[in-house]
């Protein structure tokens, strides 16, 4: 309870922070990196990892996964959005040989160029897809974008007026993402790509969710705009079933229970992480854990918790509902990457024995895919891009040549 | 872990399911693979036991063959060193079909079954006992349904007694890594502790043909056509005693669908292509075909007619993994080649175990 309470306190005082261009000093050296305005971020940074106790302490930050951390406040949406993103730097070159039957062209004029945008589940932030985009990217050769942030009520994201009502619906959540990708389309894709004749047509967007990330992904694709939406190759769905989340949201409280909300230091975090199997690679859990932590005011290394699941509880009917069948159904290619095994419902059964989606099972991976195995699902979205990409891919076949030779 | 009783989904040895998840999730590298596990030392290795002239069925393995084919029609496991007497003895008969089975007619053609055996008793009463009728299997006889192990050592006993009554073809199931995923292997572990059946079976598997050709007018096969296959000679040319490649015309065989759009498409599967109207006509002019006839989709019926006749679906697991709700479907083949659909619901299955099915701690 006093967790709880010194909790709320400092997210509090975050707003105030947030919402005042003028940043004492003195608050500034408690709260370290908390307030995100990317401009200042690279002292604040450097400030932040000063203030640890724990001097052998060097925890990555998030330049070593993305190129860019931008706030983009969406006054519409009362909210001012901490992005992630990373824009392809070589596209000159991109000839990929796929497999027998697929052959990529080698031509850059035909190939197109992938665009990964993530979104995280509840809980968690936009950092749990660093190591993520930074395996595609150098996987592809820095060919592939990638873009991820915090949605509302995670991590640096912040409210513009916190006085208004602040909802966690699946539509707010979904109109966010839209509102975003927008965003990101508009200011960073165009810009890049408009002064190429014709090139931005070649943008290939995959919109990949982990968890209730998975369900704003399948229900943020019929809602956006026509011309964005034509660029979208595809939907990735991380570790998500409807009949099985919706099971596991009666647990949620159990779950929090057992979950503390503060600890000693942000390596104390990355450990109980650890131990308990929420983030299985160190490297992921460096970069992912902090993130969901804030330090606590006073001289002290101790965090708290950002985001408390409990305020989402209202609208967790909202989050799950008619999932399956809506993915199942989304006239684009759709790929689903469970953790451990194929726990699929019915609709996702029928779905997937009737060849409608491809299902991948990553049997030793726990619930976050891309914190627990980023090389394998890197190489999975890699191949979900290849092969789905129409202008790229040419079906090879004989036909027609043996009987040519028969006659 | 947390498990939660499912109370729809019956299933044997709850106890030792969750040991068996328990084996394969717990370690702390997470670099176990499945093949690790086997517990005992012993490796069969079937391609260096196998004969060079098919198997001379006696009264000793006639005797043998059917005191396992009743064992196992009780839905009761063969023992290990059963199933590896069984599995060199179906090898032996087995490596010698060829890529293209030649069949007869009258048949009953049969698509997946994923070890829900008690609905394949059910679809032995409905098509009439085997072998007074002759039956073609398109393949996935394992994984999914809870008696994977049961059902095939059933399909394969029977195969090997009554070789040409019965064929088995082979489907993308047949596989070391889709059984790994879609627990069949598991299953093994379940029931026998170790993972020696399992490597017997898939190893087996290895040798089964792919392909049937009823009369030289009905193409059967798992899944479809392939870019790189024009002629059924093409596939008689094909090696396939392998694992299910991920790619090249022996994996489309096997992954390919029918699709309402013309020419070859990317499948949506991840594996496969999908083929059009145009490429089902041209297939079976060029071949001088009447039908393809496949497994692999389910269809809610159990039977789906595509492209509008040049290719039929058969399924023949009833309500698949017990809640899908589906009918299913064999088509018999008369001497005339009037083609009849027996359509069947699920079977009773005898008592009612409970099953624990993982649910997460934590799914936002």
């Amino acid at each position: 309870m006093s967790q709880d309470l010194r909790r709320k306190l400092i997210l509090k005082q975050l707003d105030k922070l947030n919402n005042n261009e003028e940043i004492p000093n003195s608050n500034l050296d408690t709260l370290g990196q908390l307030p995100s305005f990317p401009k200042k971020s690279i002292s604040k940074e450097k400030q932040h990892t000063r203030n640890l106790k724990n001097d052998a302490l060097q925890l990555p930050s998030w330049k070593d996964f993305f190129t860019k951390n931008e706030v983009v406040t969406l006054k519409d949406r009362n909210f001012q959005f901490n992005t992630y993103f990373t824009l392809p730097t070589s596209h000159k070159n991109n000839s990929v040989t796929y497999s027998e039957n697929l052959t990529t062209s080698s031509s850059t004029a035909d190939c197109t160029i992938p665009i990964y945008i993530f979104h995280h589940g509840a809980g968690s932030s936009g950092l749990s897809f660093a190591n993520l985009a930074k395996e595609v990217y150098e996987r592809s050769s820095g060919k592939c974008g990638c873009f991820s942030f915090d949605a509302r009520g995670h991590g640096k994201t912040v409210p513009i007026d916190p006085t208004k009502p602040i909802s966690y619906g699946r539509e707010i959540f979904v109109q966010d993402f839209k509102s975003l990708i927008t965003w990101f389309y508009q200011t960073q894709l165009i810009e890049i790509f408009s002064s190429k004749q014709n090139e931005k047509k070649h943008i290939s967007l995959i919109l990949v969710g982990h968890s209730l990330g998975g369900s704003i992904c399948t229900f943020v694709h019929p809602s956006l705009d026509k011309m964005i939406r034509s660029h979208v190759l595809g939907v990735a769905m991380f570790d998500i079933v409807e009949e099985a989340a919706i099971l596991a949201l009666e647990k949620v409280d159990h779950f929090l229970k057992n979950t503390p909300n503060a600890f000693n230091s942000y390596e104390d975090a990355i450990g109980w992480y650890m131990k308990h199997k929420l983030s299985r690679t160190k490297t992921s859990a460096e970069i992912a854990v902090p993130s969901l932590f804030a330090p606590v005011e006073g001289d002290t290394s101790q965090v708290t918790r950002i985001t408390n699941l409990k305020d989402f509880s209202p609208y967790w009917s909202t989050w799950f509902t008619d999932l399956s069948h809506s993915f199942v159904t989304l006239p684009t290619a759709k790929l689903l990457i469970l953790a451990g095994d194929d726990r699929l419902d019915k609709e996702l059964i029928i779905g997937q024995m009737q060849g409608k989606y491809q299902l991948v099972v990553f049997q030793d991976s726990g619930h976050f895919i891309q914190e627990d195995s980023p090389m394998k699902t890197a190489l999975t979205l890699l191949e979900f891009w290849k092969r789905n990409d129409n202008t790229n891919v040419i079906i090879k076949s004989n036909w027609g040549s043996s009987t040519n030779k028969n006659q | 872990m947390d498990t939660d009783m499912d109370v729809d989904v019956p299933m044997q040895d709850v106890a030792t399911t969750t040991t068996t998840t328990q084996l394969l999730s717990d370690d702390e590298e997470h670099s176990i693979t499945p093949t690790s596990q086997e517990t005992t030392s012993k490796i069969i290795d079937l391609s260096r036991t196998k004969s060079s002239v098919p198997l001379n069925l006696n009264d000793s393995n006639i005797n043998q063959l059917d005191a396992w084919i009743e064992k196992l029609s009780n839905c009761e496991f063969l023992s290990e060193d059963d199933v590896e007497r069984l599995c060199k003895m179906a090898v032996d008969v087995i490596q010698f079909e060829e890529n293209v089975k030649p069949i007869q007619v009258p048949v009953t053609i049969c698509g997946d079954i994923h070890g829900q055996f008690h609905d394949l008793m059910e679809l032995f009463k409905i098509g009439g006992p085997c072998p007074d009728n002759n039956y073609l299997f398109m393949g996935d006889y394992v994984d999914r349904g809870y008696y994977s192990v049961e059902t095939v050592s059933f399909l394969v006993a029977m195969k090997i007694r009554y070789p040409n009554r019965i064929t088995i073809l082979r489907g993308n199931h047949e596989s070391r890594q889709i059984t790994q995923v879609y627990r069949f292997y598991d299953e093994c572990l379940r029931k026998y502790g170790s993972a020696n059946v399992w490597k017997m079976f898939t190893d087996l598997f290895d040798y089964f043909p792919i392909t049937a050709l009823v009369d030289n007018k009905i193409f059967c096969l798992h899944g479809g056509l392939s870019p790189m296959i024009e002629t059924i000679d093409q596939v008689r040319e094909l090696d396939r005693i392998q694992e299910v490649p991920h790619e090249g015309p022996m994996c489309d065989l096997l992954w390919s669908d029918p699709d309402d759009r013309g020419g070859w498409g990317i499948s949506p599967r991840g594996a496969g292509f999908t083929f059009g109207q145009d490429i089902s006509e041209q297939f079976n002019h060029t071949n001088g075909l009447d039908l393809i006839a496949r497994a692999h989709q389910l269809v809610m019926d159990g039977y789906s007619w595509s492209h509008p006749n040049n290719v039929v679906t058969i399924f023949s697991a009833p309500n698949y993994c017990y809640r899908c709700g589906n009918q299913a479907a064999i088509m018999e083949v008369d001497e005339n080649h009037n083609k009849q659909f027996l359509q069947y619901d699920p079977s009773v299955r005898p008592g009612a175990p409970t099953v624990s099915r993982k649910t997460p701690d934590y799914f936002l």
